[in-house]
């Protein structure tokens, strides 16, 4: 199975801060590029996008921060521009991505199909906010 | 109550308007005015599902000049968004008695020069906006709420009638 690509495309430096702190736990992350919105209108924001995910042929993922903002409004346009589903893959973008998230990607991306990945990733990010309330020794 | 805030921003509807300004004023429509987006049904549903908790309404400038009245005096808060001063102008000039607009976000574009870190002009865009001065609308420079309003005119004198 070949690796599904990705894209991170968030706010300020939090793309580049999260895969800096993905290296530091499962190593070097290579083939994923980073996109910051900082300084960015709309429309320059989703031709950065496009100009990432234009040669994806058989779909990718773009991992963004949090539902509403622009790296997610740009995220979708742009997969839309680049046709968003195509016959050999799907262009899904993710919303919400933490640390833990972004780790099962590195872990996954070379055996999960895209649409499987995507969901996994949900699922993951779901489980990984707990609350643990502590009590005084 | 109605209208809370008019903003000029090229993101339309993002993070700042749902998340900063959002939960500050608990709007119940967002209005986004916007000849384009009008016209474009995925467009509307994009911008549609961008914000949770509010009423999105992507019109034309002709429908929100009809309808700026009444929504003036709808129950619970409304902002309203341009992407640019033309559609801010347009508005104005298409019968809204708009009382100030608030400049959140006109990024960086070539030709274009920086007034601050979030809002940069043109010729077109500081015509646009000495006319509306020169009408009495307010303009303000303002990202989110915690930070400072500044008059446009006084960060940037090219703008000033």
């Amino acid at each position: 199975m070949s690796r599904v690509p990705a894209l991170l495309v968030m706010h300020a430096d939090l793309g580049a801060a999260l895969l800096h702190a993905a290296g530091q736990v499962y190593g070097p992350c290579e083939d994923l590029p980073v996109l910051s919105n900082e300084g960015l209108s709309r429309a320059a924001l989703e031709h950065a996008i496009a100009g990432k995910v234009a040669g994806w042929s058989a779909g990718g993922l773009v991992l963004t921060d949090f539902w509403g903002g622009s790296c997610h409004l740009c995220g979708l346009a742009a997969a839309r521009a680049c046709g968003g589903a195509t016959a050999a893959g799907e262009i899904v973008v993710v919303t919400g991505l933490n640390l833990p998230m972004l780790l099962d990607y590195l872990h996954n991306r070379d055996r999960c199909a895209v649409v499987e990945l995507a969901e996994r990733l949900q699922l993951k990010g779901q489980e990984s906010v707990r609350l643990q309330r502590c009590q005084p020794a | 109550m109605s209208w809370q805030i008019h903003r000029v921003d090229d993101r339309l509807i993002h993070g700042q308007v749902v998340i900063a300004w959002g939960a500050r004023l608990r709007p119940a429509r967002i209005w986004v005015v916007d000849d384009a987006s009008a016209a474009n049904p995925w467009e509307r549903e994009l911008l549609a599902s961008a914000a949770a908790g509010a009423e999105v309404r992507v019109v034309t400038v002709a429908e929100a000049a009809a309808a700026w009245a009444a929504e003036a005096t709808a129950p619970g808060g409304a902002f309203l968004i341009v992407p640019d001063l033309a559609t801010a102008r347009a508005l104005i000039e298409a019968g809204a008695p708009v009382p100030s607009f608030t400049l959140g976000g006109l990024h960086y574009a070539p030709g274009k020069t920086k007034v601050n870190e979030y809002v940069y002009l043109d010729a077109d865009d500081r015509a646009d906006a000495r006319a509306l001065l020169a009408r009495g609308v307010a303009l303000e420079v303002q990202d989110v709420p915690a930070s400072r309003p500044q008059s446009l005119a006084s960060l940037d004198p090219g703008s000033a009638p």
